[in-house]
């Protein structure tokens, strides 16, 4: 079979040509989903009912990372990776969690607080570009604690830092997982293990 | 493949008595602070692996295990960085039942890493219809340098210190073929430090 575009119009023409060469250009960029398993902290839990409310912006979180001429290239999807941390790490810390959809859940009455995190910024660090042998992720998180009518009771920031070196058979997609679940553990043992030495936590915690 | 030779050096700087009973266990952790390069879990495994095999064998606990058991304490940003940081961690009635578990009388951090040098010479290949080939020479120099601190968890104190340091020149001739002499700088280097380890964790 042929496909004729001489006698088809050219309004049709021109949505075929830029359908083909925007499949041209997606074609370089490649998805990397972020996967890792996560262990249990090793820590006393606080006496705390916790619920944990997951935003859509921190599900579905993805980072574009463009190369020097401005072209997509990688696309890193972590939302779900960090689900799986928090859900890890917080009935570790906590006696008891529960997960809320919303603040409006009646589940909020039943706790102490709701912690509700947002990742502010994502960056990566590609061997090509810094010339060094690593692979490095960078992670900035707003942590925020509320109480069951939305008003804040600590808010604070959290960077987590992870790198892996580069090794002859390892391929960027390996090498980028590896030093965001590198992160992802810097950022769970950072927030599990000073938790209590955040001040605005230590004030609520002395007011129950 | 070809091995080329290798010249190994070993310094062992002893500062206290040490000596393993047989229910007794090593972890080798791996130090990755340094912000340009990171030790190598293989590398750490090789040494694990070498300590627990023939006369004398001690038992090794995986470093990903331990790891993954002790989370989140040694962790990159959490893990102690002197042997007096020890008490401190202890004293967390978690931490010690995991290590009691474990049965760990010694920790020994490995850091180090290999750095390849001098890179010289050029292989062209070549493929037509007829067949293909390549021409030309290559060589270089790895050097693997790794240290070794041993940490006793009973008096906690760093009772030693054991350096390794393993030089080789690698060379790739071309001829049609291109055959490969590689020198084993990283293998060689993990055989002798786990050697060395091994006399002085059974205070040899």
């Amino acid at each position: 079979m042929k496909i004729r575009f001489k006698n088809q119009p050219l309004y049709l023409r021109l949505s075929v040509f830029s359908i083909m060469i925007s499949l041209m250009s997606s074609c370089g960029v490649s998805n990397l989903v972020i996967e890792g398993s996560f262990p249990t902290p090793n820590i006393n839990k606080i006496p705390l009912t916790m619920a944990v409310y997951y935003d859509e912006a921190l599900k579905e979180f993805s980072y574009m990372e463009y190369s020097e001429t401005g072209r997509e290239e990688i696309n890193i999807e972590s939302g779900e990776s960090h689900i799986n941390l928090f859900n890890a790490v917080l009935p570790a810390m906590f006696d008891e969690v529960i997960e809320i959809e919303g603040f409006d859940d009646p589940k909020v009455l039943e706790v102490d607080a709701i912690f509700a995190p947002v990742i502010e910024e994502f960056q990566l660090a590609l061997p090509e570009k810094t010339k060094l042998e690593v692979y490095e992720v960078w992670i900035k998180y707003n942590m925020r604690i509320v109480d069951s009518m939305g008003d804040s009771l600590a808010d604070w920031v959290v960077t987590s830092y992870g790198k892996t070196p580069t090794e002859t058979f390892r391929s960027v997609e390996n090498g980028i997982n590896e030093a965001a679940v590198v992160a992802l553990r810097d950022l769970a043992s950072s927030f599990s293990l000073n938790f209590t030495r955040i001040p605005e936590v230590q004030d609520w915690l002395n007011s129950l | 493949m070809l091995a080329s030779c290798t010249s190994t050096t070993v310094d062992e700087f002893r500062q206290g008595e040490t000596g393993i009973e047989s229910d007794e266990s090593v972890v080798i952790l791996g130090r990755r602070q340094a912000s340009d390069f990171e030790t190598k879990s293989d590398f750490v495994e090789c040494v694990g692996d070498r300590m627990s095999q023939g006369e004398n064998a001690i038992s090794i606990i995986p470093e990903r295990e331990f790891i993954d058991a002790m989370f989140p304490w040694f962790e990159p940003r959490t893990a102690p960085l002197r042997a007096s940081d020890l008490e401190q961690l202890l004293a967390e009635d978690v931490v010690a039942q995991k290590m009691n578990e474990f049965g760990i009388r010694y920790m020994v951090w490995v850091e180090g890493f290999t750095e390849t040098t001098g890179r010289t010479g050029s292989i062209s290949c070549t493929v037509g219809p007829g067949g293909g080939g390549c021409f030309g020479f290559g060589t270089w120099e790895d050097d693997a340098n790794f240290d070794a601190r041993v940490w006793d968890v009973i008096s906690l104190r760093n009772v030693g210190t054991i350096n390794t340091d393993a030089t080789g020149q690698s060379y790739l001739p071309a001829l049609v073929v291109p055959i490969p002499l590689i020198a084993r700088v990283e293998t060689n280097a993990c055989n002798r430090l786990a050697a060395q380890l091994k006399d002085f964790v059974n205070g040899e």
